[in-house]
């Protein structure tokens, strides 16, 4: 179905020859295309960000500054949702660790019948769309105190992505040998002391994939936030910059600037993070969906 | 056996208790409250009636309710099945292809897709916004001004469209990803083989590449289109629902009915619907994910 000068073009790809010039520009032609697409929209935020009278469109900053930075933190009490954002990620990180290394450790090493089912049940909750259980945990948080409260955010963080986590971990524990658990048992070390000096160090890229996983998602996520929390006490950094763009949009001028710089310090340390530690984030994520 | 197996029994136990809580728990209150009326304010919050399968007829009735699941669909098959999946199969093709020519562009539209992926889902739909402005958004201002094109009204003439490519934006990486990672598992002699047998680029793209990417294809479509089905943030900060209920989509319903309309019974049933659908597709997924076992 394809003509001559199709085939001879096609004929040449994944073939160990150099590539046609046609080949190189158009293959060119459409990455900087997507290139273009997937970076113009970050453009704007960061120049936006050091703008001092920032506006919707990308343009270089009339008035480069830090202003809008230190405004943020002087009028806005960034500083605050700051350190609320860090301690709930943080301590939903610490939680989920624990949680996902008993749990995945335990799942892989349980003898059942029915061991398959569990996990099939446990893939199930993970496709479970927190936009359908939201009306309920709102009242189901509210029945239960959690409602404007560390706990309570720390909790449902870590209970999001915990079925995805336990999957990946105890697939990580499947191929840790058990004669390593086994020899340390006979040295006399609990179970659980054994699972801590012994097996955990082996899966230690595991455990830091969900470390890392863990700590950015409870950092992002931004929809219980929005229905757990309406004290300015516990204002965390998505809130922050959902409020500053809600209600300046809604009554006022926007203020682009401020919501960018906000934006900035929401978004860049989950780049950064995700970025260093890439090749093992997707490593993570490619041997989960293989695992299935 | 049991005994043996006490100690993992305990240690599944922390984890267990926090599903139970957040995810169990809630699906089974929606389904209990769908059957009444109980609202979020009023005589019905302190005391709910038992209404049986009212909230359901009503919900079938609902002119509003069907337009919402017409634009769940629309918008699933505009942003998963043909954005998400068709840009991030080319995209990983592409990009293999790229790696084995080392052109260091590929590497910097991969580094580029994940960026847009790993960033919040909130600064995403932000982005957009201030991307599709009317009067001073980049499109306009900077885009077709530049082209000598009068403005385009993007999120008030072409809502749907507009969401869906702010949502492509946001979540192509995950199946280039995927694909990328399954493109490296095809052992190279299957082409060498077929090279000697004298089949072309084209040949050896259909009789090998994707068949060999099927498997994972499928596994990955229903996950994606089970992640969009849930769509949410990216939808609220671009049109939240409007213009009208035009990018109303079945998450944006269900919240709207309970928090703005205050019924909580009737928001339930939206949100068990919802439930319901994806259980189907999930079962779909884990039966087909047993067949590749």
């Amino acid at each position: 179905m394809t003509t001559r000068a199709e085939s001879r073009a096609a004929r040449s790809t994944a073939a160990p020859r150099g590539a046609s010039w046609v080949e190189t520009i158009a293959a060119h032609l459409v990455f900087g295309v997507v290139v273009l697409f997937f970076l113009v929209p970050f453009l704007w935020l960061f120049t936006s960000a050091f703008d001092a009278d920032a506006v919707a469109y990308i343009r270089v900053p009339a008035k480069p500054t830090l202003d809008n930075f230190v405004r943020i933190f002087t009028e806005h009490d960034f500083g605050r949702a700051l350190v609320n954002s860090v301690f709930v990620a943080g301590s939903t990180m610490v939680l989920d660790v624990v949680a996902v290394s008993l749990a995945g450790y335990s799942l892989s090493r349980l003898d059942l019948r029915f061991k398959s089912w569990i996990m099939y049940a446990v893939l199930l909750l993970q496709t479970m769309p927190l936009s359908a259980t939201m009306v309920p945990i709102y009242g189901l948080a509210r029945a239960l105190g959690l409602r404007n409260s560390y706990v309570g955010l720390i909790l449902i963080h870590a209970a999001i992505e915990l079925p995805f986590l336990i999957w990946l971990m105890k697939n990580f524990f499947d191929n840790v040998p058990r004669y390593l658990e086994e020899a340390a048992w006979l040295d006399g070390r609990s179970k659980l002391r054994a699972l801590v000096e012994v097996v955990l160090p082996v899966a230690r890229n595991g455990i830091g994939v969900v470390a890392g996983l863990s700590f950015l998602a409870a950092w992002a996520e931004v929809l219980m936030m929005i229905i757990l929390i309406d004290s300015q006490d516990l204002k965390t950094v998505p809130l922050a910059f959902y409020e500053t763009l809600r209600t300046q949009g809604g009554y006022t001028e926007v203020q682009y600037g401020l919501v960018a710089a906000m934006g900035v310090l929401y978004a860049v340390p989950v780049m950064a993070i995700f970025l260093a530690t890439r090749r093992m984030m997707v490593r993570g994520l490619v041997a989960s969906s293989r695992g299935l | 056996m049991v005994g043996r197996n006490s100690t993992y029994v305990a240690g599944v136990m922390p984890a267990a208790a926090l599903l139970a809580l957040f995810f169990v728990g809630p699906a089974l209150w929606a389904l209990y409250s769908s059957l009444t009326n109980l609202a979020l304010v009023g005589i019905d919050a302190a005391n709910p009636r038992f209404v049986g399968i009212d909230n359901y007829t009503r919900l079938l009735a609902d002119p509003d309710f069907w337009t919402v699941i017409r634009n769940s669909v629309v918008f699933v098959v505009g942003s998963a099945v043909i954005g998400q999946f068709g840009l991030g199969l080319a995209l990983a093709l592409l990009i293999d292809h790229a790696e084995h020519r080392r052109w260091w562009l590929g590497t910097l539209a991969y580094g580029a897709v994940l960026l847009a992926w790993v960033n919040p889902t909130l600064i995403a739909g932000f982005l957009w916004v201030a991307m599709y402005d009317f009067f001073f958004g980049s499109l306009n201002h900077v885009f077709l001004s530049s082209l000598g094109a009068s403005p385009v009204d993007w999120l008030g003439s072409f809502p749907m469209p507009a969401v869906i490519v702010a949502n492509i934006w946001r979540g192509t990486a995950f199946t280039m990803i995927i694909f990328l990672g399954a493109l490296k598992t095809i052992p190279p002699d299957i082409y060498e083989a077929a090279r000697i047998d004298g089949a072309n680029a084209w040949r050896r793209f259909w009789d090998h590449t994707l068949p060999s990417l099927r498997p994972i294809a499928a596994l990955a479509l229903l996950s994606i289109t089970m992640s969009t089905f849930g769509t949410f943030i990216v939808i609220q900060t671009l049109t939240n629902g409007g213009p009208g209920i035009n990018t109303e989509v079945i998450a944006l319903y269900a919240f709207h009915t309970a928090f703005k309309s205050f019924s909580i019974g009737y928001g339930s049933a939206i949100a068990v619907v919802m439930l319901a659908l994806n259980f189907a597709f999930a079962i779909l997924y884990l039966r087909w994910s047993r067949a590749r076992a």
